[in-house]
C-alpha cells in the first residue's frame, strides 16, 4: 500500500459543472510523489478540466484537491504548489527567454544573482544555452516550449502540469520532446501530469496512464497494463489498435468464459471479470496479435472464419483487412518482411485467430 | 485575399474613388483652416498670411478659460472612462453573450447627442429636486446641490457619449491578447494585477493610449450634452458654437474652429501612424514566427 505521505495529488469526488453541462462527473484518484503520470483520452472528454481544476484555473462544483495532502480547493493558481506549461501563445511576447523564465522568481523576490544563476542553469536543462536575448518571435515552435518548461521548472514547485504541451508540434519534433521531457523528468524527479490525446505520447512519457473519456474516470493503471490488458472496452477501443467483436457469454467454467459471436465461439480468460450466462459482453483482440491461419491451426488457438480483403503497407507494418462472417471488418497487422506480411487473394476465404489468451473480455 | 487574376485599372480606380470621397470630406475643413490664416477673413478678394487671428484667440480670457474647461473635461473623461472601458473589454471576452453585450455597450451611440442632453438633463434635474426633498425629510443639508447642473453632470454625460468609442478601441487592441499569458503568470505565482500590470497591459498599452487620445478629442468636439448639462462653465466648443449663433463667422471663429481641427488631425493622425508602424511590426513579428530561425 502507498504511504500517503507519498501522494502528491489526491482528487476526491471531483465534478465540474458549465451550466447544464456536466464536464467532469465525480472522478478520484490519486497520483504518487515524482511519477509521469498521464491523462489520456479523447477531445472534449474533461481532461483538460480536471487539468484546470488541479491547477486551480477552475473552481470545483464539488469535490475536493489535495496537494500533499493539504485541501487546495479554494485556492488560487498563484497559490499552489503548482506550475503548468500551455500549448501554446503561453510566452510573454514582450520579454525576452531570460525575462520569461525569470518571471516568477522576480515575483519571489530572489536575489539577482540566485536568479541569473538558476535561469541559466534551467536553460542548460532544455537545451537552449545562449538563448537568453532571443524574443520568443525568434524561436521555433519546439523551443517556445522548452522556454516554458524552464519558467516553470525554475520555480521548483511540486507538481508540473502540462496541458497538450506537445500539441502544436509536428510529429517528429514530438517524439524527439517526449524523450526529452522524459528526460528531465526523472532528472527533477517531481511529479508531471500531462493532458495528451495522443496514446503514443502518453504511452512514451508516463508512468501511469488515466483514460478520461465524457467526463469521467475511465480506467487507471501502468502504461504497460492499459495497453496490453484493458479492462473497460473503451479503452481497449481507444488504446492501440484493438478489434473488439461483441457477443453474449455461452457458457461459464473455472475462470475461462465461451462467448457466442453469432459466426463462431471463442474462449477467453475471465481475468475476474463478472459474467454471466446471456450477458452482452465484448472480447478484444490486438491487431498485432491476430493472425491469419495458414494452414492446420494449433489446438491451443481461437480461430473464426474470414474473408481477405486487402493489405495495406504502412512502412513498419502491413496491415490485412479480413471480413468476419457478420460483415465486420477487422484488422490483423504484421511487421514488413515477415513470413506472413504477403497479401492474399480479394475475396479469398481465410480464418483468423489468436493464440492462447491474448484475448480481453470486457462487459462494459 | 490578394488576386493574381483582378484588372490592375480596378484597384487603381478603387484608391481614386477613396482618395476623392477622403477628399471631399476633408476640404471643407482645410478651407476653414485656410481661412483662419487670412489676415482679411472670409470672402475677401486678398489673401495675406497672418497669425493674428490665433493671437486674438489665445489673448482672450474667456476663450482661454473655456479652453482651460474643455481640457479638464478631458482630463476627467480619461480618468473616468478608461478604467470603464477596459474592464468593459476585459468582461467582453470572459461573456459568452458576446452580441448582446457589445449591442448594450454601444447603445449609447444610437440615441441623437440632444435627445441624450436633454435626457440627461432632465434625469438630473430630478434627481437633484430628489436629493432636496431628502434633505427636507431628514431636517439635513447634507445633499444640498448634488447633481445641480456643472461639472459632474457635463463629466457623466461626457463619458456615456465616450464610453463607447474608448470600448471598440481597447477592444481591438485585445482581441490579439492571449488569455494563456495570464493564466502562465497566474501559474508563475502572479497575482491577478500583477498579471494584468506586467503582462497583459504592456500588450494593450496602445489600445489603451489611443483611446486616452479618442477620449480628448471627443471632448473637443461636443457641444451639445456639454451645453446642456454644463451648468455655469462653457467649453471651447460651446464658445465656437455661441459665437457662430450670436456673430456668426469671424476671423477669430475660423480660427478657433482651425485650432480645434489642427489638434485634432494631429492627433488622430499620430495614433494612426503609430498604429500602423506597430501593426506592420507585428505582421513581421508574424512572418518570423511562421518561418522560424532554428528547426527545433
Amino acid at each position: 500500500m502507498t504511504d500517503p505521505s507519498d501522494i502528491a495529488v489526491e482528487v476526491a469526488d471531483l465534478s465540474k459543472n458549465y451550466g447544464p453541462v456536466q464536464a467532469l462527473k465525480s472522478v478520484s484518484f490519486s497520483i504518487e510523489s515524482g511519477r509521469y503520470y498521464a491523462l489520456l483520452g479523447p477531445s472534449g472528454g474533461g481532461k483538460t478540466t480536471l487539468l484546470r481544476l488541479i491547477g486551480g484555473f477552475l473552481r470545483p462544483s464539488a469535490g475536493r484537491v489535495y496537494l500533499h495532502g493539504q485541501d487546495v480547493s479554494h485556492l488560487p493558481p498563484d497559490r499552489r504548489p503548482t506550475s503548468m506549461v500551455f500549448q501554446n501563445y503561453a510566452l510573454f511576447p514582450h520579454m525576452n527567454v531570460e525575462r520569461n523564465v525569470s518571471y516568477g522568481l522576480k515575483l519571489l523576490k530572489a536575489p539577482a544573482g540566485e536568479i541569473r544563476d538558476k535561469v541559466e542553469r534551467m536553460l542548460a536543462m532544455v537545451g537552449l544555452e545562449g538563448y537568453n536575448r532571443r524574443m520568443p518571435h525568434e524561436l521555433s515552435g519546439g523551443q517556445q516550449q522548452r522556454v516554458q518548461l524552464a519558467r516553470s521548472l525554475v520555480l521548483e514547485r511540486d507538481v508540473l502540469l502540462l496541458d497538450e504541451p506537445l500539441a502544436s508540434l509536428d510529429a517528429k519534433l514530438r517524439k524527439d520532446m517526449c524523450l526529452e521531457l522524459k528526460r528531465i523528468q526523472e532528472k527533477v524527479g517531481i511529479t508531471f501530469i500531462h493532458v495528451t490525446h495522443n496514446q503514443e505520447e502518453a504511452l512514451t512519457v508516463a508512468d501511469r496512464i488515466a483514460i478520461i473519456a465524457d467526463g469521467e474516470l475511465v480506467e487507471e493503471g501502468s502504461a504497460r497494463d492499459i495497453y496490453e490488458t484493458p479492462e473497460k472496452r473503451f479503452t481497449a477501443e481507444f488504446i492501440g489498435d484493438n478489434n473488439v467483436l461483441p457477443g453474449v457469454v455461452a457458457n461459464l467454467s473455472d475462470g475461462r468464459v465461451t462467448v457466442d459471436l453469432g459466426f463462431a465461439s471463442v474462449d477467453v480468460a475471465s481475468h475476474g471479470v463478472a459474467a454471466a450466462t446471456g450477458d452482452d459482453v465484448a472480447v478484444s483482440v490486438r491487431s498485432e496479435l491476430l493472425r491469419i491461419v495458414d494452414g492446420e491451426p494449433d489446438a491451443a488457438w481461437q480461430i473464426m472464419p474470414a474473408t481477405y480483403v486487402e493489405a495495406i503497407y504502412l512502412g513498419l507494418t502491413v496491415s490485412h483487412l479480413v471480413r468476419l462472417p457478420d460483415g465486420t471488418e477487422i484488422v490483423a497487422r504484421v511487421i514488413s518482411g515477415e513470413a506472413n506480411d504477403g497479401a492474399f487473394e480479394a475475396g479469398k476465404e481465410i480464418a483468423v485467430g489468436w493464440p492462447g489468451d491474448r484475448a480481453r473480455l470486457h462487459v462494459a | 485575399m490578394y488576386d493574381d487574376f483582378a484588372n490592375p485599372w480596378n484597384i487603381r480606380l478603387k484608391w481614386v474613388y477613396l482618395l476623392g470621397v477622403v477628399f471631399a470630406l476633408l476640404m471643407p475643413v482645410f478651407y476653414t483652416i485656410y481661412i483662419s490664416f487670412n489676415q482679411h477673413g472670409f470672402g475677401a478678394r486678398i489673401y495675406e498670411f497672418t497669425f493674428d487671428w490665433y493671437r486674438v484667440v489665445l489673448g482672450d480670457t474667456l476663450l482661454v478659460v473655456s479652453l482651460k474647461w474643455t481640457l479638464y473635461l478631458a482630463l476627467a473623461a480619461i480618468v473616468a472612462t478608461i478604467p470603464m472601458a477596459l474592464l468593459s473589454a476585459k468582461f467582453y471576452k470572459r461573456t459568452r453573450r458576446k452580441v448582446a453585450f457589445v449591442a448594450l455597450m454601444l447603445s449609447p451611440l444610437f440615441v441623437p447627442a440632444d435627445i441624450m442632453g436633454s435626457s440627461l438633463l432632465v434625469f438630473f434635474k430630478n434627481l437633484a429636486n430628489g436629493f432636496v426633498w431628502l434633505d427636507e425629510v431628514l431636517g439635513v443639508y447634507w445633499f444640498d446641490g448634488w447633481f445641480d447642473l456643472g461639472f459632474l453632470t457635463a463629466l457623466i454625460g461626457q463619458v456615456i457619449y465616450v464610453h463607447p468609442y474608448a470600448f471598440i478601441v481597447i477592444l481591438i487592441t485585445m482581441s490579439r491578447y492571449r488569455v494563456q499569458q495570464t493564466e502562465a503568470a497566474r501559474a508563475c505565482g502572479a497575482t491577478a494585477w500583477q498579471a494584468f500590470w506586467q503582462v497583459e497591459f504592456p500588450q494593450i498599452r496602445v489600445g489603451v493610449f489611443s483611446s486616452c487620445a479618442f477620449v480628448t478629442i471627443l471632448s473637443f468636439n461636443e457641444a451639445v450634452r456639454t451645453a446642456l448639462l454644463k451648468g455655469g462653465f462653457d467649453t471651447f466648443s460651446n464658445m465656437l458654437v455661441a459665437q457662430m449663433l450670436n456673430i456668426g463667422m469671424s476671423g477669430e471663429s475660423y480660427a478657433m474652429a482651425g485650432i480645434m481641427s489642427i489638434v485634432s488631425m494631429l492627433v488622430i493622425g499620430s495614433v494612426i501612424v503609430f498604429t500602423l508602424l506597430r501593426a506592420e511590426r507585428l505582421e513581421r513579428r508574424a512572418r518570423a514566427m511562421a518561418q522560424p530561425l532554428m528547426a527545433s
